[in-house]
């Protein structure tokens, strides 16, 4: 593996041997991973590789069997933690669209910050028009997640999730449920959040995303991280022969 | 009713109704060709027959509200991840909706006092044993209605750093109400007309006030009809309620 130009910076994301069993079958096994602050590192892979697994392990959606994750110095894993508290430093945008369906696209926004962090009302909702304003939906403020389409509504979970102000965002496949048409939007809402310098971890099977927006692209199989590097080295330039594979199978890259 | 009641209980009443029934000159001649219908008779105990619909209102109506506040308790139970709270749950809502609820009104009424020590009254027995009955399938509408919510809801609200009550009350349960609010309906419709069995133990009642004047007029007949005509013309509005509930909360679905 290749080092990268972010290993001299404190890491915001420190994974360190973690391990995910569901029974008998081991899913994630021993894997390391370091986050700079403000990267963007695109996780591909093919599916049953674990890279849901691995983004779920990083909120404790999915709790991990063994190993430590560090989060802003912090360490998450373990029982003594507290969850809710924990979960509000990480964004998580999913693959399937969950906004809450009864309330509308503000109040969705306004939800983590009106009942977790318990901001006043005025506050809240200053904040979560300029969000919606940030992922082009100012128009879409008093809408409820059925009148929006797929991408609208993605855009909006984006917002939703940025109004904790969380210090790294998870993507979840954010993309595959939509429409074709539909996922640009969302990926340059994305693209425009990478510039922001927010640190993110995105699962995807976008390639167009990993080779444009991320700054490292990490290659899952079977459990473990067979690959990693610079997108244009990934790419073009893949050493592991599964990486190869998996790439042509997308008909991206070279082969 | 009569029949059940009259071999239930062993009171006053009930023994001089299936005495009197089969002594009672109007029924002993009676045939379909040659019966008399005599209304008169429940028009002028009208007001003593209607005293009863209060009771059976009320009774209705607050075992309604305490089995729904039971029945919510109950359904986080069995829904929690300890053992100790779900198991009995469990236990308590199958057990109250697989025996018969009029066993379990003779169970409060004759067991509960000797097992707790304490006295009821009519009322409070029944208003106990509704309750706990209501509370059963209560619990499980509740727990239906939340677990249909779909799975990813969790974890969006788990994942903005919610707490699990949080969750709950934000997020869970104001989409599950809509889905609760018609089988409760359903449910409220057919308390109401149970109320009724609570006149076999001598709460005074709808039913109870219909079978004192069936024996003390000799007119069961058109007592009973009339009984039956009030309990529709209550109990029709409530339905057509209830129609009305489960096609508005399916449209807005």
């Amino acid at each position: 593996m290749e080092e990268t130009t972010t290993a001299t910076t404190t890491p915001i994301v420190r994974v360190e041997a973690l391990n995910k069993k569901f029974g008998e079958l081991h899913v994630l096994k021993d894997v390391d991973m370091q986050v700079a602050p403000g990267e963007v590192v695109a996780i591909i892979g093919p599916s049953g590789s674990g890279k849901s697994t691995f983004l779920r392990c990083l909120n404790r959606l999915e709790e991990p069997t063994s190993g430590q994750i560090y989060v802003d110095q912090e360490e998450i894993t373990g029982d003594a933690v507290d969850l809710p508290k924990v979960r509000r430093n990480i964004g998580m945008i999913f693959q399937h669209l969950n906004l809450f369906p009864h309330m509308t696209a503000i109040d969705n926004v306004m939800e983590g910050p009106r009942t977790v962090l318990k901001s006043s009302r005025s506050k809240a909702r200053e904040a979560a028009v300029q969000l919606l304003d940030k992922v082009g939906l100012l128009d879409k403020i008093d809408v409820k997640p059925a009148q929006l389409s797929g991408g609208q509504q993605q855009r909006v979970a984006i917002a939703r999730a940025l109004a904790m102000q969380p210090k790294v965002m998870l993507f979840d496949e954010v993309t595959s449920a939509l429409d074709p048409e539909l996922v640009g939007e969302v990926l340059s809402t994305m693209k425009q959040l990478a510039d922001d310098g927010m640190t993110m971890l995105v699962v995807t099977h976008e390639m167009s995303f990993g080779e444009k927006v991320a700054d490292r692209v990490v290659m899952f199989d079977e459990g473990i991280i067979i690959e990693e590097g610079a997108p244009e080295q990934i790419f073009s330039r893949a050493s592991n022969e599964r990486t190869q594979r998996f790439l042509s199978q997308l008909h991206w890259g070279g082969t | 009713m009569c029949q059940l009641a009259a071999q239930e209980i062993p009171d006053a009443l009930t023994l001089r109704v299936s005495l009197t029934y089969e002594t009672s000159p109007s029924l002993q001649e009676a045939t379909t060709v040659n019966y008399e219908w005599e209304f008169d008779v429940v028009w002028e105990n009208f007001p003593f027959l209607l005293s009863g619909v209060g009771t059976t209102v009320g009774l209705a109506i607050l075992s309604m509200l305490a089995g729904g506040v039971l029945g919510m308790a109950v359904a986080l139970a069995r829904i929690s991840r300890l053992r100790i709270l779900r198991v009995p749950a469990y236990c308590y809502t199958e057990l109250f909706r697989t025996t018969p609820i009029v066993v379990q009104i003779m169970w409060v009424y004759w067991v509960l006092p000797i097992l707790a020590g304490v006295t009821l009254s009519g009322f409070q027995t029944g208003l106990v044993a509704l309750s706990l009955n209501v509370a059963a399938f209560m619990a499980e509408i509740y727990r239906a209605g939340i677990m249909s919510i779909n799975r990813g809801q969790t974890e969006a609200s788990l994942a903005l750093g919610m707490t699990s009550s949080q969750m709950m009350r934000r997020i869970i349960i104001p989409q599950a109400i809509t889905r609760m609010i018609p089988p409760m309906g359903t449910m409220w419709v057919s308390l109401f007309k149970d109320t009724a069995i609570i006149s076999a133990i001598g709460v005074t009642e709808l039913m109870f006030q219909a079978q004192y004047l069936a024996v003390d007029t000799y007119r069961p007949v058109e007592i009973f009809t009339i009984t039956a005509v009030i309990y529709f013309v209550i109990t029709y509005p409530q339905s057509l309620g209830v129609n009305f509930l489960y096609k508005k909360f399916r449209t807005q679905e």
